[in-house]
């Protein structure tokens, strides 16, 4: 919402310094999100250089067809002789004009200059140049009765600030210049103008048929009728106002409807009576199919949740967000009926959502408008009607559903200081509720009609009191009777698989959760990039993208991981699994060490066994029960890279902490090293798992240190060399201990594998 | 021949020996087998001669020995001299990772809310309407449940656009009082700019006990962005709303590149928003089953993001979600 200052000025009298205002309301109201200073700079008497004229006389300037040259009085006793490229005006015309030295809006000072041969001291003015509008086609025409020599900044805001007010969802009644007044007055104790309009005098008794069918959606229909109506511009001051509130101008009777909403949060709508068919407005659903042209030049196609205003045949507006077409306010329109109504905000809600439309009216009308703000809405703005348009106010209903009653809520101010922890005294807590139009009888608050929505409980009540006393509030922190607070098994677990791969040169990376579509699992209805679109299954797509963007902007040594989701189909709801992913330069060798030393630190034993994975060199990749290993598809990356992805859960379940000593010192082992001659077939591991078979626990360690291949070997066969140690944890083996387990391993090894012993 | 005098006579002939060379000379001169001590040894016939003899023995052998080693050291040193480095070239360039700037600011957060008794927990992420809206009391018009807004799977199925499910989870898991902090993904609509992404991360307290109070949640939230931030910092509150605390509040942050002063950063304001708090709105007890008579708590949530944004300048969102080495190994 932007407020204009001087339009809240209306209201409220403002004296404190703006950036306390912002703050103040920020703090207890609605966040201000910044102040735009607006129009012609105030600063060395600029503003004494702006002033109201009267033009003399105007005739064409005698050297050139498009220019007039006018004289205008300017309250000096000795009229000025102006140039004016603009037409929209002639002689006994009231405008605006800055005198040479004044700077104008855009930074550009004014001098007297000749054009054309002819003396010009002075400027009149279009709205751009003060920053009142967009317009440049004529110059401001002002009202005629001002005096000529009148400051400009008396009569137009040629210099004002803005505020920059986000209200949040509950308070539309902060949507309007009024409720933001009410709060400013309700902050620093200063005094409340009530509501701006009067009704003018009514000037007939026409009667105007209006029929809501559906009390549900719309409440309450006020429906006014006005003949004679001159369509035209709007006044400058009222041009200028929708225009620093953020608000297109259009003409007069739609300035006006547009103004009353901005004024005091009631959106209200105008049409031309004369194209409504027999005179009448319905209020109803939608029928299946029905179709309306809005005001934006689209076909809109309606559903029976879509609430509309009819006229005796069709659709002429859809409620709340837009009107139609066909019944717009134009140049030729001499009848209008005003709609002041109120509209359930659910129903609004729903079809601004479907039909992807937001207005002005539905944003309000969505957060819930006060139905006893249509009859002062619709009194400013008939007043603004028959005083811009020369209309004649001849018509007026007001057809009402069950309106809501004002809350009554059972208050206790001491309930209230043990919920916000710091004491305010009953007093001033119903001082601060007065302000707010709370009404407070003993224990029973009254809530005012604009709060009713949003304050239903005490809690609410208690709100009101706490964002007035925020500041005040203390810092503690909760009077616990028992603290303990750690880090669960598997999060400290997670947080040393993330410090071990960061100490072996991995750089942790964030990836996105989700992927180009599969079809194969969960998918967005509206995703917003065809690159995220549905729900991984695995971490390694994205890692492996990172690292090729690495690779390509020539980063050195690339190895990444990441700890995150994927999100398994399973159910009514995925299964979300958390996993580490690490993609890294190197071979088959390098990525199992870096497995095996997870496993190792997490005190836990992989186990390896063959796996088929698509995103891997078939020949290169092995599984733990956690998953797989192994080196890339070469089809993936240039060059030779690895990866491992690991369900975090399987892999920490592993973990045997806390470890059991075993004696490893007192009975020193027996150490040999033993290479056997095996098909090339047979794997490294079914030997070892074949040996501790047969050794028993006595075989202490058995690891691969040299596989050969040549002359020394038979064709077809490799020799894998293994050190081996003995060790018992009760005694000292003896070397026919030794050698014995030795026979156990080479007999063992020679039956299963065929393999020989070499020397 | 007089022992003592001997033994005098080596000693300080040994002290002033300066090179292995000139000691091994004194050794043989005095205990070498035809020297003066040896030959008096071999002939010794009383005790008290021998003893005397031998004392001087003992005496020589020792001091050689003290000054064998003193000027081997020496000579070591000597050498080791000239045995010099370049000490400013580059040490061996050993491999090491890094952890990315918002694992290390959820570590701060965890660590922050450990102290404070809290326990450290995550939620699903798909969420159901149910959890994601009506239990949180979600009024059916917020714009939040709007598929602008939210990503939706269907019509009852979205990603979570908060971590406050998880405050559902918690209180319908385990009866009060509770201490929780819950730090995860989230997910909003927006389209991927400087400054949004549609992926972030949060982090959401809850805490629910007898009489807490909004001084509570003031001073908890004030503790915790000083983790953050430093203890120099300043936290201030405006009122908010929520749909799940009744009353809301925002948090802001002093701003710490300008001290408060007002700068780009703070958008000239001084302070820094850092997300939304507030006492637990009585219905969302009632919709876990627990009487707002009996119970009260407060919550918050706050993003990873911006904090890490702000601890290391940051400016531009999309450098967290890249996955580039040269933007993430500075961190
Ligand atoms: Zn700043």
């Amino acid at each position: 919402m932007r407020v204009p200052v001087a339009w809240l000025r209306d209201y409220v009298p403002l004296e404190m310094p703006l950036d306390d205002l912002a703050t103040r309301l920020s703090v207890s109201s609605a966040e201000v999100e910044g102040i735009e200073r607006r129009g012609v700079p105030d600063q060395d008497g600029n503003l004494s250089r702006f002033l109201v004229g009267r033009v003399l006389e105007a005739s064409k300037h005698p050297n050139a067809d498009r220019l007039q040259l006018c004289v205008v009085d300017v309250g000096e006793g000795e009229p000025r002789q102006i140039v004016c490229g603009a037409w929209n005006f002639g002689a006994g015309a009231t405008v605006a004009v800055a005198l040479p030295g004044a700077v104008l809006a855009d930074g550009l000072e004014l001098e007297q200059r000749k054009v054309r041969g002819e003396l010009s001291n002075g400027m009149i003015l279009a709205e751009d140049e003060v920053a009142l509008g967009t317009d440049h086609t004529g110059i401001m025409l002002l009202d005629e009765i001002l005096e000529p020599g009148t400051p400009l900044a008396d009569v137009l805001p040629i210099v004002d600030d803005v505020l920059l007010v986000e209200a949040t969802g509950n308070r539309p009644d902060l949507l309007a210049i009024y409720g933001i007044a009410r709060e400013v007055a309700a902050l620093y104790d200063l005094e409340l103008a009530p509501p701006a309009g009067v009704n003018p005098e009514r000037t007939g008794d026409e009667g105007i048929d209006v029929q809501i069918e559906d009390y549900d959606g719309c409440p309450r229909y006020i429906g006014r009728l006005f003949r004679d109506v001159a369509i035209g511009p709007s006044p400058v001051w009222l041009k200028a106002r929708l225009h620093a509130a953020g608000m297109r101008p259009i003409s007069n009777v739609v300035d006006a409807t547009n103004y009353a909403m901005l004024a005091l949060g009631n959106p209200l709508h105008a049409f031309d009576f004369a194209v409504l068919r027999d005179g009448r407005i319905v209020v109803r659903r939608a029928r299946p199919g029905e179709k309306l042209r809005t005001l934006d030049g689209v076909d809109r196609r309606l559903t029976p949740d879509d609430l509309l205003i009819a006229d005796a045949e069709r659709a002429v507006a859809l409620a709340g967000i837009m009107g139609g077409e066909d019944s717009e306010i134009g140049e030729s329109t001499t009848d209008v009926l005003l709609e002041a109504a109120n509209f359930e905000p659910f129903t609004i809600f729903r079809s601004s959502e479907r039909l992807r439309l937001r207005t002005e009216g539905s944003n309000r009308w969505e957060k819930g408008v006060d139905p006893y703000l249509a009859a002062p809405a619709a009194t400013l703005a008939t007043q603004l009607i028959v005083e811009l348009a020369g209309a004649r106010w001849v018509g007026d209903t007001d057809i009402q559903g069950d309106l809501p009653e004002r809350p009554v809520i059972q208050f206790s101010p001491d309930r209230a200081d043990r919920l916000i922890g710091i004491e305010t005294s009953a007093e001033e807590q119903h001082a601060i509720l007065g302000k707010l139009g709370f009404e407070v009888e003993g224990e029973r608050v009254l809530v005012p009609t604009w709060r009713a929505r949003d304050v239903t409980r005490e809690v609410d009540v208690t709100e009101e009191v706490a964002r007035f006393r925020l500041e005040d509030v203390p810092f503690t922190l909760p009077e616990r009777r028992a603290m303990f607070g750690t880090l669960t098994r598997e999060q400290q677990l997670r947080r040393r698989v993330e410090d071990v791969l960061v100490g072996l040169g991995f750089v942790e990376s964030y990836t996105p959760s989700m992927l180009p579509d599969d079809e194969t699992t969960w998918k967005l209805s509206e995703p917003i990039t065809i690159e995220l679109t549905a729900l991984r299954t695995r971490l390694l797509p994205s890692l492996v993208e990172a690292a090729r963007r690495n690779a390509e902007v020539g980063s050195r040594r690339v190895a990444l991981f990441e700890i995150a989701r994927v999100y398994l189909p399973a159910g009514e709801l995925p299964d979300e699994r958390l996993r580490v992913g690490g993609v890294a330069e190197g071979g088959f060798a390098y990525v199992k060490g870096v497995v095996e030393t997870l496993y190792s630190a997490l005190k836990a034993e992989p186990v390896f066994e063959l796996t088929k994975d698509l995103l891997f060199h078939p020949g290169k990749l092995a599984r733990t029960a956690a998953g797989p290993l192994g080196e890339l598809h070469p089809s993936l990356l240039e060059g030779t890279w690895s990866a491992f992805e690991l369900d975090l859960s399987t892999l920490l379940e592993a973990s045997r902490e806390p470890v059991t000593y075993v004696d490893v010192i007192t009975f020193p082992p027996v150490r040999q090293d033993l290479a056997f001659a095996v098909l090339e077939e047979v794997a490294a591991g079914d030997l070892i798992d074949a040996a501790r078979e047969a050794a028993g626990a006595e075989l202490r360690e058995m690891r691969p240190f040299d596989v050969y291949r040549g002359n020394q070997v038979a064709e077809g066969k490799k020799s894998i060399a293994f050190s081996v140690s003995f060790q018992s944890h009760e005694r000292t083996l003896s070397d026919e201990d030794a050698s014995g387990l030795r026979e156990k391993i080479v007999e063992a090894l020679a039956r299963r594998f065929g393999a020989e012993l070499r020397a | 021949m007089d022992a003592g005098a001997l033994k005098n006579e080596a000693l300080g002939a040994i002290e002033a020996a300066s090179t292995p060379g000139e000691l091994d000379e004194l050794r043989v001169r005095y205990l070498g087998r035809k020297s003066e001590l040896k030959q008096a040894l071999r002939a010794v016939r009383d005790r008290e001669t021998g003893m005397a003899l031998n004392e001087a023995r003992v005496a020589i052998e020792d001091a050689v020995d003290v000054r064998q080693s003193s000027l081997e050291r020496a000579e070591l040193d000597r050498n080791l001299t000239q045995d010099v480095v370049d000490v400013t070239l580059p040490g061996e360039e050993l491999p090491l990772g890094g952890l990315h700037p918002i694992t290390q600011v959820r570590r701060i957060v965890e660590d922050a809310f450990l102290g404070l008794g809290y326990e450290v927990r995550d939620d699903r992420e798909v969420e159901t309407v149910e959890y994601n809206f009506d239990k949180l009391a979600f009024a059916p018009t917020h714009s939040a449940r709007s598929s602008r807004d939210t990503f939706f799977f269907d019509d009852t199925h979205v990603l979570r656009t908060e971590t406050s499910p998880s405050q559902i989870h918690v209180l319908e898991e385990k009866a009060p009082p509770i201490y929780m902090v819950s730090i995860g993904r989230v997910y909003r609509r927006d389209a991927i700019t400087a400054t949004r992404y549609p992926i972030f991360h949060q982090f959401e307290g809850l805490a629910v006990d007898k009489s807490l109070t909004l001084a509570d949640l003031k001073g908890t939230l004030l503790h915790v962005m000083r983790a953050l931030y430093g203890p120099e910092r300043r936290v201030r509150f405006r009122t908010h709303f929520f749909p799940f605390t009744e009353p809301s509040i925002e948090p802001d942050v002093s701003c710490g590149i300008c001290g408060g002063e007002g700068c780009r950063t703070c958008k000239y304001s001084g302070w820094i928003e850092m997300g939304g708090a507030g006492m637990v709105d009585p219905r969302v007890f009632e919709n876990v089953g627990l009487d707002p008579e009996e119970w009260s708590g407060f919550a918050f949530g706050c993003g990873l993001e911006r904090a890490a944004q702000l601890r290391h300048d940051v400016p531009d969102i999309r450098v967290l979600w890249e996955g580039d080495l040269r933007a993430l190994r500075q961190f």
